[in-house]
C-alpha cells in the first residue's frame, strides 16, 4: 500500500465513522483541507467522479492568490474559520416566533406586502404547517415533468443524471477560472439544476423559491442550466425580501449553456443583509456567473437587481460562441450606507454576427461605493459583431462614489461598438417639479429613480418588476435628506 | 530588491553631461529616481497600465546613449527642408536630445520671457530651476519618467513671468539623426507660466532617416493663475522608432490649457498625459488624432484629476487603424470628494479599416462627488457603407471616397490645431499616409 493510499484510507474511514456517529450534528467543524472536501462529497453520497472533481478544484485553489483588483475593501477572509458543511437547521434552533425577529426586518416585509406565513419562512422561523408555496411547488413539478424539463437540486442531479453533470459541470466556469470559483468547485453545498430538452418551451418561470428543498442551499451555491436546441427557459433567482443568513461569505457559481436556437433568461433580485449602519456583519457576495451561447442563434439574457450585501463582486457574462448569438445584460445596482459593489459584465464575441447589449444603472447613496467594470471583446473571427453599452450612474449625497471602468477590445474591422456613460445627480429641477405637484421629497426621489431604472425593470418578469420597484423605493428611504 | 537597474535599462540611468556634485538638489532627485527605477522593475502585461502594451521588443533592442559631442555635426545641411512654411516662431532644436544652438533660432524675446536649454540654465541660473524641476511630476514617478529624471540629456526651459505674453509661438523640434546603432535620447522640458502669462508651444518630433532609436521625453507644464497655454504636439518619428512621452500638467485657478496630440510616426508610441487641477475654474482640453498602420502601436494613457471644484475638462481622441495597426486608449477622469460642479467629458472614437487592426479602449470615470456632470463615450466602427455609396454614386473611386471620409473623420481634430500653418502640414501628412495605406 503506498502512502497516498494509506492517507486516502484514513480520510475515508474517518468520514465513515463520522457519518455514523455524527448523524445528530450535521455541521463540520470550521476549517478546510482535503479531508473536509472528501467529507462534504461523502456526506452528499456523491459518486467518485464528483469527489475527484472537487479535489482537483481544491488542489488548484490552493495555488491561487486572492484577487485584489476589484474596488472593494474588506478585511482578509480566514478560510479556515468557516464551516463548509452544515445541514438545514433543526427546528429547535430557529427563532420560535416573529417576536424574536429584528423589527426593522419585519417592517420591510410589511412594506413589501409579504404574507405572514412567508414572513416567517423568510425570517427562518420553523414552520410546522405546510404553507402554500410547498403545495404549489408540487403542482409545478408535475407539469414540468410532463414537459420533460428536469428541475431539481444539483445534488439530486449528481445522482440521477450523472452523465449530464459530467458533461456540463465546470464546462463554462472551470475551477481554474478565479479564486472564488475554485473555492466553490471544491466545497459547493447545493444549488439548482435545470435541463430543458430539445424544442421544449418551459411552461412556467422557474424559481428557486418554488423548489421545496431549495432552502438553506448554503453559502456556496452552484447552479447549472442547460437549454437544448430550440428550447426556452426563464429562471428567477432570489427574492425581494431581505433574507436572514448567518453565512457572511457567499461564493456562488452559475453556469448557463444554450444550444442552437435556445434562449435562457436569468433574472436575479439580490437583497441580502447589507450590514448595520457602520457596515458590520453584512454579506460578502462573490459570485461567478457565466453563460455560454454554444449554439447558433442562441440567446442568453441576464437581468439583475442588486440592492443587498455589504460587498458585491459579480460579473454575469456571455460567451457568444455560436454565430448570430445574442447576449444581454440589464442591471440595477444600489449601494447605500457602507455598501460596496464592483459589478458589470463581460461580452466575449467569438461567433459571426453576434450581438450584445449592456444597460447598467448604478445608484449610489450615503457612503455607498459602486464600480461598473465591463469587458467587451470582439475576437478576430467575430465578423459583423455589434455591441451597445450604456452605463449610467446616479449619485445621491456627496459622500458616495461611482466608478465606471469599461474595457473594450476589438480585433475585427466590421465590429460596431458604442459605449456611453454618464454620471449625474438628481436634478433640482426634476425634484422641484415633482414637489410642486404635491409629492414628498422622498416620493419624488423614488419616482425619479424608478424612471432612471425603467429600462432594466422592463426586462424583469412582471411580478418581479413590481416588487423590484417597491424594493428600490424602500432601499432609498432615508437616503435623501 | 537589487542595486542593479532592470535589465535593458542600465544605460538609461546615466545622466548626460552634468558631473555628479554640480548641484546637490539635482543629484538627490536623480538618485531618488534611479532608486525608484530599481524598485519598480520592468512592468509586464499584468500591470494595469501595461495591459495591452508589451515592452518585449523595446527590451530586446538594447539602446546605448547618444554621443553628445557629435550632435552638431550630424545635420550639416541644416533643417530648412523640415520647417513649417510660413511659421514665425522662437525655434529651439534638439538633436538626439541635445540642444543645437546652430540650428535653433530664438529671435528676440519680449520682457519677462526666458527661453533656453536646460543645461544652460543649470549653469547660469540653477536657482530658477531648483523649485521647479520635478515639482509638477512629484517624487512618485512611473518607470519611464523616472528613467528620464535619473538620466535626462538636455531640454527646453520656458519661464514666463507674471503677465508676460508671448505673441509668437515657441517651436520645439526634436530631430533624430545618425543613429547607426539603436540609441535612446531622453529630453526633459519644463514650461512654467506665472500668473496671467500666455504662450503657445509647438512640439515636433522628426527623424531624418528611417532609423531605429528611442525617444523618452518628459514635459512638465505648470500653469499659474489665469495663465493660458496652447500646445500642439506632432509626433512623426521614424517608422522604426520607439517613442515615449510623459506629459505632466498642473493647472492653477482660472488657467486654460489646450493640447492637441497628433500621433503619426513610430513603430511603438506610448504617451501618458497626467493633468491635475490645483485651482478652481480651470479648463483643460485634450485632443488627439492617431493613425496606426503596418505594425504600428499607438498607446495613449490619459489621467485627469479634478482635485478641486468647478473645473472643466474635455478629452476627445480619434483614431484611424489600418494594416496591422494597433491602438490603446486608456483614459481616466478622477473627481475627488469635494470637487463639486466638475464638468468632464471624454470621448474616444476609432475607425477600423482592416482585418488585422486592433483597438483596446478603456475610458474610465471615478467619481466621488455628487454635483457633477461627467460623461464618456466610445465607438469603434468602420466607414459607413451608405456614405461610401453616396460618394461613389457621384463618380468617386472607392479608394478616394474612403480617403475623403477618413479625412473628414480626422478633420475635427486637425481643425483644432492652434496654428494654421501647422494645421496644413498635419492635414498634408495625414492625407499622404492615408494615400499609401491599403484602404481597400
Amino acid at each position: 500500500m503506498t502512502s497516498t493510499q494509506a492517507v486516502d484510507e484514513i480520510v475515508r474511514s474517518e468520514y465513515e465513522h463520522g457519518f455514523v456517529t455524527e448523524i445528530e450534528s450535521d455541521t463540520l467543524p470550521p476549517g478546510l483541507d482535503e479531508g473536509v472536501v472528501r467529507a462534504i462529497s461523502a456526506r452528499k453520497g456523491e459518486p467518485e467522479f464528483m469527489t475527484e472533481w472537487r479535489l482537483k478544484a481544491y488542489r488548484h485553489w490552493l495555488t491561487m492568490p486572492t484577487p485584489h483588483w476589484a474596488a472593494v475593501h474588506y478585511p482578509p477572509i480566514d478560510y479556515q474559520a468557516i464551516s463548509y458543511f452544515s445541514a438545514p437547521k433543526r427546528p429547535e434552533d430557529a427563532p420560535k416566533s416573529l417576536d424574536e425577529i429584528d423589527p426593522a426586518l419585519l417592517e420591510t416585509y410589511e412594506k413589501l406586502g409579504i404574507p405572514i406565513e412567508e414572513q416567517k419562512a423568510l425570517a427562518g422561523i420553523a414552520v410546522d404547517a405546510v404553507f402554500d408555496s410547498v403545495s404549489v411547488a408540487t403542482t409545478f413539478r408535475e407539469s414540468l415533468a410532463e414537459a420533460g424539463v428536469i428541475f431539481c437540486a444539483i445534488s439530486e442531479a449528481v445522482h440521477d443524471h450523472p452523465e449530464l453533470i459530467q458533461k456540463y459541470l465546470g464546462s463554462v466556469v472551470p475551477h481554474t477560472d478565479n479564486y472564488y470559483a475554485g473555492l466553490n468547485a471544491a466545497v459547493f453545498s447545493d444549488g439548482t439544476f435545470v435541463y430543458v430538452p430539445e424544442g421544449v418551451r418551459c411552461p412556467m418561470e422557474l424559481s428557486t423559491y418554488f423548489r421545496i428543498n431549495a432552502r438553506n442551499t448554503g453559502q456556496f451555491e452552484r447552479t447549472l442550466i442547460i437549454a437544448e436546441r430550440g428550447s426556452y427557459v426563464s429562471y428567477l433567482e432570489g427574492c425581494t425580501a431581505p433574507q436572514r443568513d448567518e453565512n457572511q461569505l457567499h461564493a456562488a457559481v452559475v453556469e448557463l449553456i444554450a444550444m442552437d436556437d435556445a434562449e435562457i433568461k436569468y433574472s436575479t433580485v439580490q437583497n441580502w443583509y447589507p450590514g448595520d449602519e457602520r457596515g458590520r456583519g453584512g454579506i460578502y457576495n462573490f459570485v461567478t456567473k457565466r453563460g455560454d451561447c454554444r449554439g447558433a442563434r442562441s440567446k442568453i439574457s441576464w437581468t439583475q437587481v442588486e440592492t443587498g450585501s455589504a460587498i458585491t463582486w459579480k460579473y454575469p457574462s456571455c460567451i457568444l460562441r455560436g454565430d448570430d448569438s445574442v447576449g444581454e445584460f440589464y442591471s440595477v445596482a444600489v449601494t447605500k450606507g457602507r455598501q460596496q459593489a464592483d459589478t458589470g459584465t463581460k461580452m466575449i464575441h467569438l461567433g459571426r454576427n453576434t450581438r450584445s447589449t449592456i444597460v447598467s444603472k448604478g445608484i449610489s447613496a450615503g457612503e455607498g461605493q459602486q464600480t461598473y467594470r465591463g469587458l467587451v471583446r470582439i475576437s478576430q473571427r467575430a465578423a459583423g459583431a455589434r455591441n451597445h453599452t450604456q452605463c449610467d450612474s446616479l449619485l445621491i449625497g456627496d459622500r458616495c462614489s461611482a466608478n465606471t471602468i469599461p474595457y473594450i477590445e476589438v480585433k475585427h474591422p466590421s465590429a460596431n461598438l458604442e459605449h456611453e456613460a454618464t454620471t449625474s445627480k438628481i436634478s433640482e429641477d426634476q425634484l422641484f417639479y415633482c414637489r410642486s405637484r404635491g409629492l414628498t421629497a422622498e416620493d419624488a426621489v423614488s419616482m425619479i429613480v424608478n424612471g432612471f431604472c425603467k429600462e432594466v425593470f422592463n426586462e424583469l418578469p412582471m411580478e418581479f418588476a413590481v416588487e423590484a420597484q417597491k424594493l428600490l423605493s424602500i432601499s432609498l428611504e432615508g437616503a435623501v435628506g | 530588491m537589487s542595486d542593479q537597474a532592470p535589465t535593458g535599462f542600465e544605460t538609461w540611468l546615466v545622466a548626460a553631461g552634468s558631473a555628479a556634485g554640480e548641484h546637490e538638489w539635482l543629484d538627490r532627485q536623480r538618485r531618488h529616481a534611479a532608486e525608484q527605477v530599481r524598485e519598480l522593475g520592468v512592468p509586464n502585461t499584468k500591470h494595469e497600465s501595461w495591459r495591452y502594451t508589451s515592452l518585449k521588443r523595446l527590451l530586446e533592442t538594447g539602446f546605448s546613449r547618444v554621443d553628445e559631442t557629435r550632435v552638431d555635426d550630424l545635420v550639416p545641411a541644416g533643417i530648412d527642408a523640415y520647417l513649417v512654411p510660413g511659421l514665425d516662431s522662437h525655434r529651439i532644436v534638439m538633436v538626439n536630445g541635445h540642444y543645437s544652438p546652430r540650428l535653433s533660432a530664438l529671435g528676440e524675446l519680449p520682457p519677462g520671457v526666458r527661453i533656453g536649454a536646460l543645461r544652460e540654465f543649470l549653469t547660469s541660473d540653477p536657482d530658477a530651476l531648483r523649485e521647479r524641476l520635478n515639482a509638477v511630476i512629484g517624487p512618485q514617478q512611473p518607470l519611464f519618467s523616472a528613467l528620464n529624471t535619473a538620466g535626462s540629456d538636455d531640454g527646453l526651459v520656458v519661464l514666463l513671468e507674471r503677465g508676460a505674453i508671448l505673441e509668437r509661438p515657441i517651436e520645439l523640434i526634436h530631430l533624430a539623426v545618425g543613429m547607426e546603432v539603436p540609441r535612446v535620447a531622453q529630453p526633459r522640458h519644463l514650461i512654467a507660466l506665472a500668473e496671467g502669462a500666455q504662450a503657445a508651444l509647438i512640439e515636433r518630433y522628426i527623424s531624418l532617416n528611417p532609423e531605429l532609436y528611442c525617444t523618452n521625453s518628459v514635459l512638465e507644464l505648470a500653469l499659474g493663475r489665469d495663465a493660458t497655454l496652447y500646445h500642439d504636439r506632432i509626433q512623426m518619428e521614424s517608422p522604426q522608432a520607439f517613442h515615449i512621452t510623459g506629459l505632466y500638467l498642473d493647472q492653477a485657478a482660472n488657467s486654460h490649457y489646450q493640447g492637441v496630440n497628433i500621433g503619426l510616426g513610430g513603430a511603438w508610441a506610448r504617451t501618458d498625459i497626467i493633468a491635475r487641477f490645483s485651482g478652481e475654474h480651470a479648463q483643460c482640453r485634450l485632443q488627439g488624432l492617431y493613425l496606426a498602420g503596418d505594425q504600428q502601436l499607438m498607446d495613449y494613457h490619459l489621467d485627469v484629476e479634478h482635485a478641486v471644484p468647478n473645473c472643466t475638462s474635455q478629452e476627445n481622441f480619434k483614431g484611424i487603424l489600418y494594416g496591422k495597426g494597433r491602438a490603446v486608449f486608456d483614459g481616466r477622469v478622477l473627481v475627488a470628494r469635494n470637487a463639486q460642479r466638475t464638468d468632464a467629458a471624454m470621448s474616444n472614437k476609432n475607425l477600423m479599416l482592416s482585418e488585422h487592426a486592433e483597438v483596446d479602449t478603456k475610458p474610465q470615470l471615478e467619481i466621488h462627488a455628487d454635483d457633477v456632470k461627467c460623461s464618456h463615450g466610445t465607438t469603434v466602427g468602420q466607414i459607413d457603407a451608405e456614405m461610401l455609396f453616396y460618394l461613389r454614386s457621384r463618380g468617386l473611386s472607392a479608394s478616394l471616397a474612403r480617403r475623403m471620409l477618413c479625412l473628414g473623420f480626422a478633420g475635427e481634430i486637425i481643425e483644432s490645431i492652434h496654428h494654421e500653418a501647422v494645421r496644413e502640414v498635419v492635414a498634408e501628412q495625414v492625407g499622404a499616409r492615408l494615400e499609401s495605406a491599403p484602404l481597400d
